[in-house]
């Protein structure tokens, strides 16, 4: 049996008095792909950032990698989030974003080279990311984010400013990383990503 | 308009007049008894830096500048051009006569008036306009075309250099020459003040017939960007406005990557070191930003000069340049206090990277200060002793200040506003301006306490200092480093 990577359950969670998320469980096992369907509204990011130790739910029991999620380097050493602000540090072009995150993190998934090539970057490695494109910088998230090891991935829309052609190479890349034992759990509108992963589908229905 | 605003606006009045009335009244009875041989240079190289800057900003901004609707609208309609800029041109006009006459004014400060007081008050402040319009002027022409702009490049690296040979040779072999303009009949004044007349003259109209022709691009981008420095007064996020430029100057820029040195291999404390030296690297892809600093140092040793000695005003200088040096080189921490997106991939110990990141703007407020001691040093305004080693004492506690800045949240508008009998005060803005300032003026403190009134010998300064700056980043480093790697950045 698969060792498992999270267990949410009874997950409420409330935005001022409205609430977002009602009594929402979900479990994922290694080198699963779970995709959160749903709704604008119905707390497919609010349930990520609960998952990532950013918001503690107001009632319910989540445990991450066999503990409660905690917002320190600890836990973000195990755990990867690509939200919907993607960041950069000045004076540092697409490559060196990548050199960096390889530098820092010992026994990387892939070489700076093989990440520029798998996500298309090479004809963009030398700009600042602020020159690319939406597309082109969530590539360049996702790049990040798949160069460094990680047991667990979450993504919020990956498929954010993708065009159609990498949607359908993301899907590959997501399945080699679960094939490789990772798991991954992706907020998103898109079916046929989520289909192409083979993901498990959550629907969330927006609560009242 | 209410009864409160009417107040206000009249006693905001009468506080400016009761302010700079008795000053401006001093000012220009001590033009009478002639001018300072010891702060001639000096004030003159003062004069033409603020002069530098002008014409800096200027471009900088536009200069001409049209709200965002008017220049998505207006611009690219087919109404004449000139009627579209009209009020724009207006207020220019009005900033650079206002400002001309302050720079003329703050030149006969520094040159005097022997004889003819009211003559040459004239002709100063006719220098002054002329050259706050005609330096307008040229902005606008060199908005207009890219020649002129190179141009305005020149003549402002030409006015900076000037500056420093003013200051550098002023008190020196130029000390006599300087003198001697100062001594000049006041009939040359009036007729170097004609000629600058003639030149602005001739540069307004010259910007007047060019208005039309300034390409629509250009007033667009100009107008974006005051848009974003209005847009950033108004709702006093100041943070905003420096993302705004920075972004500004890495959009569509070739960087050339180069490998990350791998300090990382070295394990725990190295793997905070790899994040770090972003900012060492985007320093080094500045040198123009490095070039101002490096220049700058020699500030706190004019102020000095020219205020007659130590006095606040060089302490102040001093503490500001050091200040502004460190605050240069923590970009990386104020992005991952804006946004820690970037800090949570890299999963790196948050007190080792706060440590690892002091590192840099230590460096560079230590050398800044040092250098800048030794400037007051050889100026004469300190007395005998290695006073340039408050300098890196000085290091810890402005890092410690400007990372402090750096982590800063953006202006809390909720935060209660006290009535005071001048206005109302929000205290919000007020908590931003000074969060890093306090820790900068605490931890300096022995240093202020130590140029307020020098001793002979420095060393006690030092010691004192090196230990209270060391304990405020030590302290620093504690309190913030509690805080989880991503919350804290």
């Amino acid at each position: 049996m698969s060792e498992m990577i999270i267990a949410a359950h009874g997950v409420e969670v409330e935005l001022g008095d409205t609430p977002v998320l009602r009594d929402v469980g979900l479990v994922a096992a290694a080198g699963e792909v779970v995709a959160v369907l749903g709704e604008n509204g119905a707390g497919k990011s609010t349930l990520l950032r609960c998952l990532a130790g950013l918001r503690p739910p107001l009632r319910g029991l989540i445990e991450v990698l066999s503990g409660p999620p905690v917002d320190a380097a600890e836990f973000w050493e195990r755990v990867v989030l690509v939200g919907d602000e993607p960041a950069w540090y000045p004076g540092l072009s697409v490559q060196e974003h990548l050199e960096l995150m390889s530098a820092v993190h010992r026994d990387a998934r892939l070489t700076v080279g093989e990440a520029l090539d798998m996500f298309e970057l090479r004809g963009r490695a030398e700009l600042s990311p602020l020159t690319l494109s939406t597309g082109q910088r969530q590539r360049l998230s996702l790049a990040m984010a798949l160069l460094r090891p990680s047991r667990l991935l979450l993504l919020d829309e990956p498929e954010r400013g993708l065009d159609a052609a990498f949607r359908a190479r993301l899907a590959a890349i997501l399945q080699g990383y679960a094939g490789d034992g990772g798991t991954v759990v992706m907020a998103t509108h898109d079916l046929q990503l989520a289909t192409a992963t083979g993901a498990r589908l959550i629907t969330l229905e927006a609560a009242s | 308009m209410t009864w409160s605003d009417r107040y206000a606006a009249v006693f905001g009045a009468a506080l400016g007049v009761a302010l700079l009335g008795q000053p401006l009244a001093a000012t220009l009875r001590g033009l009478a008894a002639g001018v300072d041989p010891a702060r001639l240079a000096a004030a003159l190289a003062l004069v033409m830096v603020a002069y530098a800057g002008y014409l800096a900003l200027a471009r900088l901004l536009g200069p001409v500048v049209l709200p965002a609707a008017d220049a998505a609208w207006l611009v690219l309609s087919p109404l004449p051009r000139r009627s579209v800029l009209g009020r724009a041109v207006t207020v220019l006009l009005v900033i650079a006569v206002a400002g001309g006459a302050v720079l003329g004014l703050a030149a006969l400060s520094a040159f005097g008036a022997p004889d003819n007081l009211v003559l040459r008050l004239v002709a100063a402040l006719v220098v002054g306009v002329g050259a706050g319009a005609g330096g307008m002027a040229a902005a606008v022409l060199a908005q207009a075309a890219g020649a002129w702009d190179s141009w305005l490049r020149v003549a402002i690296a030409g006015i900076v250099v000037m500056a420093v040979l003013v200051a550098v040779l002023g008190s020196g072999p130029a000390r006599q020459a300087l003198t001697a303009v100062a001594g000049a009949p006041v009939g040359l004044a009036v007729s170097a003040a004609g000629l600058v007349a003639a030149g602005a003259a001739v540069l307004l109209r010259r910007a007047w017939a060019a208005l039309d022709r300034i390409p629509a691009r250009r007033l667009l981008s100009s107008s974006v960007r005051s848009g974003r420095v209005i847009s950033a007064a108004v709702t006093l996020d100041p943070g905003a406005l420096t993302w705004a430029a920075e972004d500004d100057h890495w959009r569509g820029r070739a960087l050339g990557s180069r490998p990350w040195p791998g300090f990382a291999a070295a394990g725990g404390w190295g793997r905070a070191l790899a994040p770090a030296w972003q900012e060492w690297r985007r320093a080094g892809r500045r040198p123009g930003r490095l070039a101002v600093l490096s220049g700058s140092v020699a500030l706190p040793a004019l102020a000095a000069q020219a205020s007659g000695g130590m006095s606040v005003l060089p302490i102040g200088v001093l503490l500001c340049g050091a200040l502004a040096a460190a605050v240069a080189c923590t970009t990386g921490a104020r992005r991952d206090g804006d946004n820690p997106s970037l800090a949570r991939l890299l999963a790196v110990d948050g007190r080792a990277l706060l440590a690892a990141r002091a590192l840099l703007p230590a460096l560079m407020a230590g050398l800044w200060s040092t250098l800048a001691l030794a400037g007051l040093a050889v100026a004469g305004v300190l007395p005998g002793g290695p006073w340039w080693l408050l300098g890196p004492a000085l290091a810890p506690a402005l890092a410690a200040a400007a990372l402090r800045m750096a982590g800063r949240r953006p202006v809390d508008h909720a935060q209660p506003v006290i009535e005071t009998p001048v206005g109302s005060l929000p205290t919000g803005p007020l908590i931003w301006a000074l969060t890093g300032v306090d820790l900068a003026l605490l931890g300096c403190l022995p240093t202020l306490a130590a140029l307020t009134d020098p001793a002979a010998s420095p060393a006690t300064s030092v010691v004192v200092q090196a230990l209270v700056g060391g304990g405020v980043l030590a302290a620093f480093l504690l309190r913030r480093g509690r805080r989880s790697t991503a919350s804290d950045g």
